[in-house]
């Protein structure tokens, strides 16, 4: 058909013989100075590209959050005496300021919750985990909790379980590089700023707007807090309150047989960590009326949390039942601003020295905090 | 370990480093060698016993091949080697699968059979290693090749790391006679390897990863019914990734031993710009479809033996070519359905044999076999025959329910790209990248290069691994 010869014979060209070496020509150019020009163009780009992206709000020192950051983490449980470990979802991770918790207790936990993703499974994990024998803080949004699918990070456990050198080497270069470059975000990649310029212009289509976008800093030992620029622009905020509202927790009334399913899980990963010695205590941190005003109707308190402590035979933190939690500051309506997961947490953790001897305050604790302490 | 990966930036910095200290050749090769084992240890250390395990029987065979001098005996040899290799890629790649079928099999026949969970991890590049290696031993016993004097030459052509997990499958003729004198990258050879790497790390960390896998995910893995527009979206989608993702990581393999002082063979030609299947096979994947042709269709008779034979061999040589491809049926229907394309073109060949096609007509058949190498790629990719179906029906439009999937800017972008890539590969079918850089300006080809970087350092990419990875 095509008789043109190829400019360069391949192996297609040369059947049932031997192969030849390959050649592989330079093409003739001022190669050095083109390498020099390029390289400078790279680096200048790149620096521009750094300028924006902090006039954006990224900065140097946000080490991002994924399965390796977390396997590192869980597997603290395998070598250390692990005291506390907080399993969850994205509340208790945003919510738990873990050197207010240091301070207050001289316990600094392990913090083992997960964006998007059902503690449950976690709480199994740790469960069989004849290495723990410590208290288990459970952090839920009620509908992440109650429902079959492990979410988000249910791959975290996989990664946990055997993770490469070379995926491991490659998770302390980022994260080496992410505390001196604000641009490593996963949230900012150029794909994805590209896809979010998408205006919603084919109906029906579940498109860039309707994903969660960034709303997390994460510093050391997956300290979480929420992205200071939700605080302040009007715009991502707005967006992060229609996917919470519209897209993450609307939805049917949770089935009975979901609920019924998560109460014996529940009941048989307490008894579990009970038997070796260990302890569990649940917390609710808080959601916004907004919020609840959608939460509630499809699972309401008194079939999901309060059968939940009555079926493990478990205690429990909820918001609703603590002045000290009232009134905090959810910009997006699911999770707390910076300096309010810090009152959270002095909140809870003083809550929690009194439902469980394992924990108490130490001698030099501070003062405890208010809900004005991190007002707008 | 994978190219795109922060870990493999700082081995090759500390390879490249140390290849360049003034070392004896000798100890150079030792150095590559022992980084070859470490990259593939890299991902998981106790498998590198398989590199070694290849290396030693293909070694032995091939010397007992070339001291046997009765032909029974060179032959026993030989088909050791062969059934060692296919062995060990056999329990490992198609175990779990055999067993599976094995299990439907006796439930056809009424027999209740539950098969162990061996729970059999792939190793990583087996299917390349063991084909490359296997290559020396059929090259020594088909007296093609002449054997190497130095088990250090043949264990580093067996293990060189740019070649070793996702090819290119280097035959011994082609890398061992690279390893008898002192190869060092000149100045421009290693600034050429550079700018081979970044293309094709842009290829496969911005187009493939970035912007083309999600459409691809969206339709294939998702639970939404796809009509035309979106079908054929995710599937061109895919066309683009599979090539950027796996020319991608040739080019970075063959810029990564440039900077060594090392070639290897092209991988791609413009597949895209194929005019009829032995062409596409011609350009996709060369190292593979030149093997399968050399070791396999040749010896089952090729087209020797009469036209019954000949379509025999074609169609066993390309299921067995999807079969190699992974441990599920809908890579053998990939493959036979290249077989059957393959069988029909060369039925119309022989039948319309004084037809000379003018440009446009070519251009036409060009377009054709596009489109149908397409619906190859459903199967392909599809995780499932329902998922095929399903995406081939949203494909002729036959999808009643069907919604929405693709937002319109991803629609764009894989027009945009595919389309940009198809265009290119047209325009280039017959020519070389090294004839399009020496022809394009350098002020131009600068600027391109500092942004594919740009690009590559801003997109960040996860560390995917290669689609090619898995097989």
């Amino acid at each position: 058909m095509d008789k043109s010869a190829p400019e360069r014979l391949t192996a297609a060209d040369r059947p049932g013989v031997a192969q030849p070496v390959p050649e592989r020509p330079i093409p003739p150019r001022p190669w050095r100075s083109m390498f020099v020009i390029a390289l400078a163009l790279t680096l200048l780009l790149t620096g521009l590209w750094e300028w924006r992206m902090r006039k954006l709000g990224l900065e140097p020192g946000d080490l991002g959050d994924g399965a390796s950051a977390w396997a590192e983490q869980r597997r603290r449980i395998d070598t250390e005496d692990v005291a506390v470990a907080i399993v969850g979802d994205s509340r208790i991770l945003f919510d738990t300021d873990l050197d207010r918790f240091a301070a207050l207790t001289g316990v600094r936990p392990v913090q083992l919750a997960l964006q998007g993703t059902n503690a449950r499974p976690f709480l199994e994990n740790i469960a069989a985990d004849p290495n723990f024998k410590g208290l288990a803080i459970v952090g839920i949004a009620d509908l992440s909790y109650f429902r079959k699918e492990p979410g988000l990070m249910g791959d975290a456990l996989k990664l946990y379980r055997y993770e490469s050198p070379a995926q491991k080497t490659s998770f302390w270069l980022y994260r080496g590089l992410a505390r001196v470059f604000g641009f490593l975000d996963e949230d900012y990649r150029l794909s994805k700023l590209v896809l979010r310029l998408d205006p919603d212009l084919r109906t029906g289509v579940k498109g860039p707007y309707d994903a969660v976008w960034k709303i997390i800093v994460n510093a050391d030992e997956r300290q979480a807090w929420m992205w200071p620029r939700i605080e302040h622009d009007d715009y991502l905020r707005a967006h992060a309150r229609m996917v919470w509202t519209k897209l993450v927790f609307s939805g049917p009334p949770i089935a009975d047989d979901i609920i019924t399913m998560t109460l014996a899980a529940t009941r048989k990963a307490v008894a579990t960590i009970r038997a070796r010695g260990g302890e569990v205590v649940f917390v609710r941190p808080p959601s916004a009326p907004e919020l609840r005003a959608i939460e509630e109707p499809r699972l309401p308190r008194a079939k999901g949390w309060d059968a939940l402590l009555a079926s493990a035979d478990v205690r429990g933190i909820h918001f609703d039942d603590d002045a000290a939690m009232q009134g905090l500051n959810l910009p997006e309506y699911s999770h707390l601003t910076r300096r309010c997961a810090t009152v959270f947490t002095d909140a809870y953790v003083r809550r929690l020295v009194q439902l469980t001897p394992r924990l108490s305050l130490r001698a030099d604790a501070a003062a405890p905090l208010a809900p004005r302490d991190c007002a707008p | 370990m994978v190219f795109n990966s922060l870990t493999f930036v700082v081995f090759f910095a500390l390879v490249l480093a140390l290849h360049t200290l003034p070392f004896s050749w000798r100890v150079k090769k030792i150095n590559l060698l022992l980084a070859s084992y470490l990259f593939y240890a890299a991902w998981n250390p106790p498998f590198v016993v398989l590199l070694w395990l290849s290396t030693v029987v293909d070694w032995y065979a091939a010397q007992q091949i070339v001291h046997s001098q009765i032909a029974s005996r060179r032959r026993a040899w030989m088909l050791l080697s062969v059934i060692a290799n296919l062995g060990v890629l056999a329990y490992f790649k198609y175990g779990t699968f055999l067993l599976e079928n094995f299990r439907v099999l006796m439930a056809a026949a009424g027999i209740d059979y539950q098969p162990p969970d061996f729970a059999i991890v792939l190793p990583v590049g087996i299917s390349f290693y063991t084909f490359a290696t296997m290559s020396y031993t059929l090259d020594v016993y088909l007296r093609r090749a002449e054997p190497t004097r130095s088990f250090l030459d043949f264990a580093l052509f067996v293990t060189f790391f740019p070649h070793l997990v996702a090819g290119p499958i280097m035959r011994p003729t082609e890398l061992v006679p690279q390893f008898e004198k002192p190869r060092r990258a000149s100045s421009d050879q290693l600034r050429f390897g550079l700018a081979l790497i970044t293309l094709g790390l842009f290829e496969k960390v911005v187009l493939a990863d970035g912007f083309l896998a999600g459409a691809a995910e969206l339709v294939y893995d998702g639970m939404r019914i796809p009509g035309a527009l979106d079908a054929w979206a995710a599937t061109l989608a895919f066309s683009g990734q599979i090539f950027c993702d796996f020319a991608g990581y040739s080019t970075t393999a063959i810029g990564v031993a440039m900077c060594l002082g090392f070639a290897l063979p092209d991988n791609f030609r413009f597949p895209y710009a194929a005019i009829g299947f032995s062409d596409f096979w011609r350009r996709w994947h060369i190292t593979l479809s030149s093997y399968l042709r050399d070791y396999l269709y040749i010896p089952l008779g090729g087209n020797r033996h009469g036209e019954a034979r000949t379509y025999l061999s074609l169609m066993a040589t390309m299921l067995l070519g999807g079969l190699w491809h992974g441990a599920s049926w809908t890579f053998v229907v990939w493959g036979g359905l290249h077989g059957f394309y393959l069988g029909v073109e060369r039925a119309l060949r022989q039948r319309f044999s004084g037809y000379r096609p003018n440009a446009l007509a070519l251009f036409g058949f060009a377009i054709l076999t596009y489109v149908l190498i397409n619906v190859t790629w459903v199967f392909f990719r599809a995780k499932g025959f329902a998922k095929a179906w399903l995406v081939l029906s949203g494909m002729l439009g036959m999808n009643a329910s069907a919604v929405p999937i693709i937002s319109a800017v991803q629609l764009l972008i894989v027009a945009i790209i595919v389309g940009g890539l198809v265009t290119t590969h047209w325009l280039m079918r017959n020519s070389t990248l090294e004839t399009l850089i020496a022809r394009t300006p350098v002020a131009l080809l600068t600027v391109v290069w500092a942004c594919m970087a740009f690009a590559i350092l801003i997109e960040q990419g996860s560390g995917n691994a290669f689609i090619y990875f898995q097989f």
